[in-house]
């Protein structure tokens, strides 16, 4: 039953998703749908609600109500079936500071039930893979930033995950480390996983995305496809043109211009800052 | 310099940092958590003004003694304590010590003489220099009582005194800082420090067991080393102390100067530290990379115990190697041995060999297992602390904290019995065999009082978690809460298998004892199973502040 479930359900769906702190509500009413083999990005301003969105989401975090289910999986009801399918890259990278990499990375193997044999066999591909083999007797709390991002995502995938969660996967990491993270996603969409990414880089998303969707304090303000964003971005700004009464700072777009993401983004929420704004004392 | 230090910027500087301080303590009293560290902060003052006014009234006595006796020169014996105490106890109880982290404040413009000043002020801020400079008040007030007129010659003596040392514990701390930015180094000098703790330890046991025939050389070499002593801050002290009293004033003013060139000499090197830090000194934890060595990196097998789920034995695995890498739990670990080799020259009541234990070689195992299970308390009281962000692992992944939880109590359970294993090996080998009926009453003992621990640590572990670092000395121990409850917890479970114990022996009938504590560790047995497996629920309530208290930078 629950098989047949992974394998019609949506990757990720989420009902009325709410969560407050005290008088704050973070999150509010999100109703996500993504798709199997989608690479997901799940976009906002600064606390709008994303990084909230995905701690429910993995379980790092209670929702106040709604529902979510992972591959048609209810992760209130069943959240260890959910954790198994998922690979995660918290915000906070959750390493063990005290291990080797190659410790790390068989530990994490074998808490998600891989036998100690697979695990070993991972732990050394992975390493392989990500460039991390010349770092044997090095502590993770020794690594460099980047190095941590790497070795945070092999640890997420080392189980062969369905689902891969990553809060701000690029955040702080160089060139050659930020092709590595992409090569490995991109490899993971190939053999059909779906990716679910937060990220302000908003040019990595538009590169790796297919989907997308958009936060704002804590509301869903839009979701779907990027040509699915842009056209409603446009019909919505010719529409405010021909009633001549467009919101202030929003231009009208010219027919055939292809809106970048960036610009999508500023428009849905609103980003575009006043013009008679300034800082009086400033130079 | 001081126009620098007291100009309206400067003083607005040092208004804003007092006022972030006070609104981080206001702020930290919304959390029940930061309410119950305030209570327990309670009961540290308490302690620490037991111990200040307590010495104060017997520093002022003796000065008191000394003046009024025509004896000043030996204030020094007074003095030098204070040192001492000033100077080690910020290193021996530094879980009581804040250190100050001000590399925030170097991107605000300050002046280096505001941001020295600013380091010194909020560094004197411990309970070193409070209770040492209470002890200083009441030398004062004993020199006051004893000779009124004498008190204004007195006063800048012991305030010069009390400056140096606030410099020179300062100007230790920074230097120690720079050595500690390292993790190997960090341990390294954890090591010597532990080891020079440990050589306290046998001080008086020695000087009690060799003091008759050694007291005549020990004599002629006080006697050769007093004139040196006299040549040291505290000596120069009572020295300047003495010629002021007595009139000689140029020599007491010759001593005062070499003090103050002490208290320049330590502000110089204090000085170089915090200039270093001001002009934005960048102490990397970054190791130097290696040759990439060819081929593929050759992946260990993870370990398997038998009749353990694999997630289980992944934890032990995890725990075992943490406690392998840290060197201060190794050697809190290693406690237990050297507390029997202490007993062991420690002189009895009797001639007869042995030590404190002559005529009672029989306990000497039982009491090194109860100090072995002190000892665990830093491992099963915070059990959460070490992992800091890693706990968002473990609620990410799929594995339940009932065996999370199981896996870090078995890894204790092992290290406790290995330890309680060289305990028995140590008492055979300095005493001998304990009795079997001993052993058997010891053992049964601390496994009751384990599983007493695993399930209180467990709940504090979850309740009242902090981040710690396992390769650092003291800095960050568990939070006060933990430490008076485990205290609490400890007192009564072990005072009650003592009791237990004594009173079987006294009846020559130690096996009683074992029964005893047979059927009360299947009781604890009973309610360790039924506390786990209502673990999960208790921890997901707690996951948030879990992760937001283990998350911190």
């Amino acid at each position: 039953m629950e098989t047949a479930a992974i394998a019609t359900a949506p990757a990720i769906a989420t009902e009325h998703l709410t969560r407050r702190f005290g008088d704050l509500v973070a999150v509010q009413d999100v109703n996500l749908r993504v798709a199997p083999g989608q690479f997901f990005g799940f976009l906002g301003p600064n606390g709008a609600g994303k990084s909230t969105t995905i701690k429910m989401l993995t379980g790092l975090l209670a929702a106040t109500s709604g529902r979510m289910e992972i591959l048609g999986v209810d992760l209130g009801q069943n959240s260890v079936e959910v954790k198994r399918q998922i690979g995660v890259v918290p915000e906070g990278m959750a390493l063990f500071g005290r291990l080797t990499g190659a410790e790390y990375l068989n530990f994490v193997g074998r808490m998600y039930g891989l036998d100690r044999v697979t695990a070993a066999k991972r732990t050394g591909e992975l390493l392989d893979f990500m460039q991390l083999v010349d770092q044997p007797k090095t502590l993770v709390t020794d690594y460099s930033h980047g190095m941590q991002k790497k070795l945070a995502l092999a640890a997420a995938v080392i189980h062969g995950p369905k689902i891969l969660f990553l809060d701000e996967p690029f955040e702080g990491v160089d060139a050659i480390a930020s092709n590595t993270l992409k090569a490995m996603l991109q490899s993971m969409i190939a053999r059909g996983a779906t990716i679910f990414l937060t990220s302000h880089v908003l040019e990595i998303v538009e590169r790796l995305c297919s989907h997308v969707a958009i936060i704002h304090r804590g509301q869903l303000v839009a979701q779907g496809s990027l040509e699915e964003l842009r056209a409603g971005v446009q019909a919505q700004a010719a529409a405010a043109a021909l009633t001549a009464s467009g919101a202030p700072g929003v231009p009208v777009t010219s027919p055939g211009e292809k809106l970048t993401l960036e610009e999508i983004f500023l428009r849905v929420v609103g980003g575009t800052r006043r013009a008679d704004q300034e800082l009086s004392w400033l130079g | 310099m001081a126009g620098l230090i007291f100009s309206p910027q400067a003083r607005g500087q040092f208004a804003a940092i007092a006022l972030v301080r006070w609104r981080l303590f206001v702020n930290s009293l919304r959390t029940i958590r930061g309410r119950l560290e305030l209570v327990s902060r309670g009961f540290m003052f308490m302690g620490f003004g037991t111990l200040g006014l307590g010495g104060s009234f017997a520093m002022g006595a003796g000065a008191w003694y000394f003046v009024a006796h025509d004896r000043v020169e030996m204030l020094a014996v007074l003095l030098w304590p204070v040192l001492l105490f000033w100077q080690l106890f910020p290193v021996m109880a530094s879980a009581f010590t804040e250190n100050v982290d001000s590399s925030n404040l170097l991107r605000f413009p300050l002046t280096f003489p505001s941001y020295f000043l600013i380091r010194i002020a909020y560094g004197s801020l411990d309970p070193a220099t409070a209770v040492a400079s209470l002890w200083l008040l009441g030398m004062a007030i004993g020199i006051g009582l004893a000779s009124p007129a004498y008190l204004v010659l007195a006063l800048p003596i012991l305030l010069l005194f009390a400056v140096f040392n606030i410099l020179l514990s300062q100007m230790i701390y920074t230097w120690v800082e720079r050595w500690l930015a390292r993790r190997r180094s960090r341990e390294i000098l954890g090591v010597v420090f532990l080891l020079v703790m440990i050589s306290f330890q046998f001080v008086s046991p020695l000087v009690r067991r060799y003091g008759p025939t050694a007291a005549p050389v020990l004599s002629r070499v006080t006697a050769q080393t007093l004139p040196f002593e006299r040549l040291l801050p505290p000596g120069l002290a009572a020295a300047s102390l003495a010629r002021a009293l007595h009139g000689q004033y140029p020599l007491a003013l010759g001593a005062f100067a070499l003090e103050c060139a002490y208290a320049l000499a330590v502000l110089w090197l204090l000085n170089l530290r915090l200039r270093a830090q001001y002009l934005g000194e960048n102490l990397s934890e970054a190791v130097a990379r290696r040759a990439k060595p060819a081929g593929k990196q050759k992946v260990q097998l993870g370990w398997n115990i038998e009749g353990v789920p694999g997630s289980v034995s992944a934890v032990v695995e995890k725990e075992l190697r943490y406690l392998s890498r840290s060197g201060p739990m190794l050697f809190t670990l290693v406690m237990p041995l050297v507390i029997l080799l202490i007993f062991r020259f420690t002189p009895g009541k009797s001639d007869r060999p042995g030590g404190i234990f002559a005529h009672s070689a029989d306990l000497a195992f039982p009491v090194g297992a109860a100090y072995a299970l002190l000892m665990l308390t830093n491992l099963v009281y915070n059990s959460f602390g070490p992992d800091a962000a890693g706990i968002q692992f473990f609620f990410a992944s799929p594995v339940r904290f009932r065996e999370i939880l199981l896996g870090k109590n078995l890894a204790a359970a092992f290290v406790l019995a290995a330890e309680v294993a060289l305990v028995w090996l140590g008492t055979c080998l300095m005493y001998r065999p304990p009795p079997w009926d001993v052993v058997l009453a010891t053992v049964t003992g601390v496994f009751f009082v384990l599983l007493v621990n695993l399930i209180a640590g467990n709940f504090l572990s979850v309740f009242t978690p902090k981040k710690i670092d396992f390769g650092t000395f003291g800095r960050q121990r568990a939070s006060n809460t933990t430490a008076f409850a485990s205290l609490g917890i400890q007192a009564a479970v072990v005072g009650l298998c003592s009791v237990a114990l004594l009173a079987a022996r006294a009846y020559h009938h130690i096996w009683v004892a074992a029964v005893v504590f047979v059927m009360l560790a299947a009781g604890a047995m009973v309610a360790y199973f039924l506390v786990l497996d209502r673990m999960d629920a208790i921890v997901l309530k707690r996951r948030e502040a879990m992760i937001t208290e283990l998350c911190k930078a």
